[in-house]
């Protein structure tokens, strides 16, 4: 029972930092329709930001701000550089296009920095475990947790409260209405940007702490990651995100510990053949979100 | 008419022989200048280009994005090393492979059968599972899975180390790792063998079939073409280029590796299709060329022989990898077709022939007035909830194979949606829909549109890259009486009763309102079917047009010898063409009987006009 307990907390830890990711990734389809498989790159432009900020000597209570500006500004950035162009484009166009943006960036951290993974040092109490009634737990769980539940109230208050967050569930309600309405799609687009930008920072700075390293690929895992548990949720359900999120770290926990020892080298491999078997059967995913296309 | 169609299909065979010639001699004499490097750089830039016009083949005809191609690639590449590896030197390396398979031993040539096989079998699963997924052109889930077959077999093959030895060293041939192919000659004969194939699937019924789905899934279906045999057809066939591809490069390389098989060559492969035009089989092999000699350039560029002190911060190691990252994204935005569109040299060669005459056509013409048997359409009590909101309510209709019933009615009251339901796009609650007493519920829009009811779409849904003839074409092969020679005679005719005659070689997309609604009927009508459903086949169009709309649609039906079911909000257009008609108001039938009896009816008049 306790160790039950303890892989949920662990498996909720995994998940909240995925779910953080995939949100990111159901704003942003929401507003344009664009799956982001650039969306990792974030993270990645944040891991290497995180590495020159500790060669500059700063330390993690300045970092974890400075983290997350940045990639909500990279966020904008990469919108106004690519994405604008291909709004509105034929799925196929706007799916390669992420993929592109994923290749140059990677590319250019190769060429710029380097080919092989850098290290910097992880907060020295993310190993430190407490006992809560008789259950040890790892305090970063606990701290993930804890950080990712306020980044989601945060969120969804601004998704239900302020006026941005209104016109950015009508838009993706219905774009094309809600423009006609009025609202300004450009700064609904760039606004969605920046808000999933900011997500995706807040998971880096978790998945950083847990990692300490950057790499030009550091942030694959953490967008397949992403993409899959935003799939699951189903797409432009911005509360399915979030459960995909949580279900897919709990899986994923549950395998590790259960898996006999040869085989947990693949748990990525099955937790993708997992995925791809519910995307054969409920291609919409968890949580269908009608989209009825007008004939 | 055969032999001539044999002709036209020989020719398409110009294009494919003539291209693989320019890259074969252009390959030889530009590696006649250099040495064995450049031998080593065309050999594989032709190995490449199996591999991509193998991905071409499913990629181009079905718009499918697909990641897993590669990962069919190492399952491949893995198959033809563990079968062609001397059992000796796979008795050092991995002498705990399972199944015995460290004792076989296989020449080359049965290798690759035997790799062709096993990835075929593995795609044949995903596929099932893709089309299950309901896969269609730019959609996302199928995109993940192929992506997820990419990964789990790179996991794999990293992982099971008694059968792949792990990621670290790989299998090689020989102890030093050389290469072991020796000539060219296979692969010049697998890549004019990949050309050919992928060029004449291109013009086969079922990669026309494809590419239609590609343009519009919908209105493929609403013709009677399913996605999904194309599909799969097309998945298959690719597999197997690639299969050949992945083979010869292994065989090349004389090693694997998970890491041969993985992002890196999925990036470079996919961005040669992208960049020539993935449409294009003459635009895939273009790509090749210009990435591989832009790769190669790059390389030159950013390695040690070039040393610009000014431009260092741009001639360095990674610079390879940029180039091929900015040429998908750059042809993504500015030109997301590729170079070439959907360009075929044999195509372009075509028009410097003497084309031939219509009268020559016409001459052999058959009497196409087809004396159907009289056939019925009913529909009753079809009852649609959209959560809350009854949008039909026991609504019904009943046509004949010899006249032309309309339904028309307010905004809103539930017309199209009737429509829908009618042709499978829409379920219904409750309700009978039967053609000649058959019932047609819950069948798929293609099994309905098999069964003899065709429509057209309000917001026209045409196949926006195929040219106005093919889009008549592609619906005359759909239809199941249809053989893979085309009744030139009824489409000539089509296109003549349309007034399209002069257009027929004009891209749909580029049409203007008026005649792209004339398209919509051409295409429904081409499928041959029972009964013709028309939706609001004049928005849009002036009086005069809208007037000859009557005589087209009327002739098209005696044509084919189909029954009409028209919407339309033109009065003048319904009273012109309908011998009965059918009033809609809030998904309920108010009215029904001739033009007149209808403009006369109260309960007509208070619908439209809005008092009770």
């Amino acid at each position: 029972m306790n160790e039950l307990i303890q892989q949920i907390v662990d498996g909720l830890g995994r998940g909240g930092i995925y779910a953080l990711i995939a949100l990111g990734i159901a704003v942003i389809f929401g507003v344009m329709h664009l799956v982001n498989f650039a969306h990792g790159e974030l993270i990645t432009v944040s891991a290497y930001s995180a590495y020159g900020l500790f060669q500059a000597g700063w330390n993690w209570w300045f970092i974890v701000p400075a983290v997350i500006l940045i990639a909500g500004m990279t966020s904008v950035v990469i919108e106004f550089l690519a994405f604008r162009w291909v709004r509105g484009a034929p799925d196929f166009t706007m799916l390669m296009t992420s993929f592109g943006i994923h290749f140059v960036v990677q590319a250019l951290f190769v060429m710029y920095v380097s080919a092989n993974f850098r290290q910097f040092p992880r907060p020295d109490w993310i190993f430190n475990t407490v006992k809560i009634a008789g259950i040890s737990f790892e305090v970063f769980d606990i701290a993930v947790i804890f950080f990712t539940l306020l980044t989601l109230i945060g969120t969804f208050w601004i998704l239900q409260k302020t006026m941005f967050g209104i016109s950015l569930r009508a838009a993706a309600e219905d774009f094309d209405a809600a423009r006609l309405m009025g609202v300004r799609s450009d700064r609904i687009i760039r606004g969605a940007f920046a808000l999933s930008g900011v997500l995706a920072g807040v998971a880096a700075v978790f998945w950083l702490m847990r990692s300490g390293q950057a790499g030009p690929t550091a942030g694959l895992t953490p967008m397949l990651k992403g993409v899959l548990a935003a799939l699951i949720g189903g797409l432009g359900s911005l509360g399915g995100a979030v459960l995909g999120g949580v279900a897919l770290g709990l899986v994923e926990v549950m395998l590790i510990s259960r898996l006999p020892e040869g085989l947990v080298g693949l748990t990525d491999g099955i937790v993708f053949l997992l995925i791809a078997f519910l995307f054969v059967f409920r291609p919409q995913g968890f949580i269908s979100v009608r989209r009825a296309e007008r004939v | 008419m055969s032999k001539e169609y044999f002709h036209s299909r020989l020719f398409t065979l110009v294009g494919p022989i003539l291209i693989f010639a320019v890259l074969v001699c252009g390959g030889l004499l530009y590696a006649s200048f250099g040495g064995s490097a450049r031998d080593g750089l065309i050999t594989q830039m032709l190995i490449n280009a199996i591999i991509v016009l193998g991905i071409q083949i499913y990629v181009g005809n079905t718009g499918v994005l697909s990641f897993g191609h590669i990962g069919f690639g190492a399952i491949a590449g893995y198959a033809f090393a563990i079968c062609a590896i001397s059992p000796t030197r796979k008795n050092s390396q991995i002498p705990d492979a399972p199944f015995g398979l460290s004792g076989i031993d296989l020449t080359p040539f049965q290798s690759v059968l035997v790799s062709i096989l096993l990835t075929v079998i593995v795609a044949f699963i995903i596929g099932l599972g893709l089309a299950r997924s309901g896969a269609r052109s730019g959609s996302v889930a199928a995109t993940v899975i192929t992506l997820a077959l990419l990964f789990v077999v790179h996991e794999v093959a990293k992982n099971w180390i008694d059968l792949t030895r792990g990621g670290k060293t790989g299998l090689s041939f020989s102890p030093l790792g050389n290469a072991t192919l020796q000539g060219r000659g296979w692969i010049y004969i697998a890549l004019l063998f990949a050309i050919i194939t992928a060029r004449l699937f291109k013009e086969t019924r079922l990669g026309r079939l494809a590419q239609a789905a590609r343009e519009d899934d919908l209105a493929a279906r609403a013709v009677g073409i399913d996605p999904a045999v194309q599909q799969m057809i097309s998945l298959l066939l690719s597999v197997t280029l690639v299969s050949i591809g992945a083979s010869l490069r292994v065989f090349e390389l004389g090693s694997i590796n998970p890491r041969l098989f993985f992002f890196k060559f999925t990036l470079l492969t996919l961005t040669m299709l992208i960049v020539g035009g993935r449409n294009s089989v003459t635009g895939a092999v273009v790509g090749v060329v210009i990435i591989t000699a832009g790769s190669e350039f790059t390389r030159y560029l950013a390695g040690p022989s070039v040393d610009v002190a000014a431009l260092d911060w741009i001639l360095r190691s990674g610079l390879t990898d940029i180039f091929l990252g900015a040429s998908m994204l750059g042809f993504m935005i500015f030109k997301p077709a590729g170079l070439l569109g959907d360009w075929e040299l044999d195509k372009w060669l075509k028009k410097f022939l003497p084309e031939k005459t219509n009268a020559e056509a016409v001459k052999d013409r058959v009497e196409n007035n087809q004396e159907r048997s009289h056939q019925s359409l009913n529909v009753e009590g079809v009852v649609v909830d959209f959560g809350g909101f009854r949008a039909l309510d026991r609504a019904e209709i009943r046509a004949g194979t010899d006249e032309v019933v309309g339904l028309i009615g307010p905004n809103g009251a539930g017309k199209t949606t009737l429509l829908n339901v009618i042709t499978g796009v829409v379920d219904c609650s409750e309700g009978y829909l039967k053609i000649n007493g058959k019932s047609i519920e819950g069948l798929q829009p293609h099994m309905i549109a098999r069964a003899g009811l065709v429509r057209t779409f309000q917001n026209l849904r045409l196949f926006h890259l195929l040219s106005v003839r093919e889009n008549i074409e592609v619906a005359r092969l759909a239809s199941p009486d249809a053989n893979n020679r085309l009744e030139t005679v009824a489409i000539e005719e089509l296109l003549h009763i349309t007034g399209l005659d002069e257009l027929r070689n004009r891209r749909a997309g580029e049409l203007d309102y008026g005649n792209a609604r004339r398209l919509e009927l051409a295409r429904a009508a081409a499928a041959n079917p029972v009964f013709l459903l028309l939706d609001e086949p004049t928005s849009g169009m002036s009086d005069h047009e809208s007037e000859a709309m009557i005589h087209q649609v009327r002739s098209v039906a005696s044509l084919i010898g189909a029954g009409v079911v028209v919407i339309d909000h033109d009065l003048n257009f319904i009273t012109g063409i309908c011998d009965r008609v059918y009033v809609l108001d809030q998904g309920r039938l108010i009215s029904t009987g001739s033009p007149e009896e209808i403009s006369l009816d109260e309960k007509v008049r208070a619908a439209y006009l809005g008092s009770s």
